[in-house]
């Protein structure tokens, strides 16, 4: 990883890939995060920071809900607040809920066979150090 | 510079360059981000570090903006609205290029097909589709009257054959568009 980081163009790359990887997981964290009842923007956030490593920017996760809301996957509703101002709730339709379940069962399938890929270059790892 | 001017200022910088949403879209947003900051700093954090972590106005707004142009014009059936959304496309993939390029074929195509009827009806001797030894030497509207030695082989039947083809070609573009600014939307949110 140190060599490849020397390299000016190529050492770039690892950390645009997993920009990449962690842009495509907001989603399905953000949906994930309703499964069990509504939550305002917020709250979606500190969901996240708390239950995933998934440090994101705050400037990121609004827009995905907006996009999500006009896909159907989520349904938003204005509520008050003790804060003296309203609050937006989101919450998952049916089908944001289908398909939360096939993301889930897509991440978990393809990640259980990467891993399973990745684990002698991991061994390998420990035996060079 | 008090919180609440700042915040001011930030929501109204927002609003601003939210400008292509239809304009309850936009205040919606301004009022769920207006509630973020609020929520954040009742909470402890300073407003400072509430909006670095919101990012510019200009760039959060261009994150609406990105899906609202496409969105948009997939729902239309205006071949200019659809056009301009598959030229939003051509600018990220190959993909949207090809599309681009077969919808302005297919409208140009379409449309000439109709002027081709209409012209018929208004020019019949310098309209059709001529034939020499057996082999098409010239279709549709000629300024200068149809190519010597040959003969029109469809006649007035021209008319209904263009208007027919035209039209489907129109709307087959118009279905593929449509059809591959959806896909493209559902592709972006699983990038």
């Amino acid at each position: 990883m140190a060599i490849q980081r020397a390299q000016p163009v190529e050492g770039d790359q690892p950390d645009r890939w997993e920009a990449q990887l962690r842009k495509g997981a907001v989603e399905m964290a953000a949906l994930a995060s309703l499964w069990q009842g509504r939550l305002y923007g917020l709250e979606i956030i500190r969901f996240l920071e708390r239950h995933s490593q998934l440090a994101l920017a705050e400037g990121t996760i609004y827009p995905i809900l907006n996009r999500l809301k006009a896909e159907g996957l989520l349904t938003s509703e204005w509520v008050e607040s003790e804060a003296g101002h309203p609050r937006k709730y989101y919450s998952l339709t049916s089908a944001g809920r289908q398909r939360l379940l096939q993301m889930a069962e897509a991440w978990t399938s393809f990640s259980g066979g990467l891993s399973r890929l990745l684990e002698p270059v991991l061994t390998n790892k420990e035996k060079h150090q | 510079m008090t919180t609440e001017m700042q915040i001011d200022s930030y929501l109204t910088a927002l609003r601003l360059h939210l400008g292509p949403l239809t304009i309850a879209e936009r205040e919606e947003i301004v009022r769920e981000i207006g509630a973020h900051i609020r929520d954040s700093v009742d909470s402890g954090a300073s407003v400072e570090s509430v909006l670095s972590r919101l990012g510019p106005a200009e760039e959060l707004a261009a994150q609406y903006r990105e899906g609202f142009l496409i969105r948009k014009s997939s729902r239309s059936i205006s071949p200019l609205v659809l056009l301009r959304g598959a030229l939003r496309l051509a600018t990220k993939s190959v993909s949207g290029i090809f599309v681009f390029t077969c919808g302005l074929f297919g409208y140009s195509l379409g449309a000439g097909l109709l002027f081709v009827a209409l012209a018929k009806i208004i020019a019949p001797s310098h309209t059709g589709a001529w034939v020499r030894d057996g082999r098409l030497v010239g279709a549709g509207a000629f300024e200068y009257g149809y190519p010597p030695q040959a003969h029109e082989v469809l006649g007035l039947w021209i008319i209904p054959l263009a208007l027919t083809l035209g039209s489907l070609l129109l709307l087959l573009t118009n279905y593929l568009i449509r059809t591959s600014l959806r896909l493209s939307q559902r592709w972006q949110s699983k990038l």
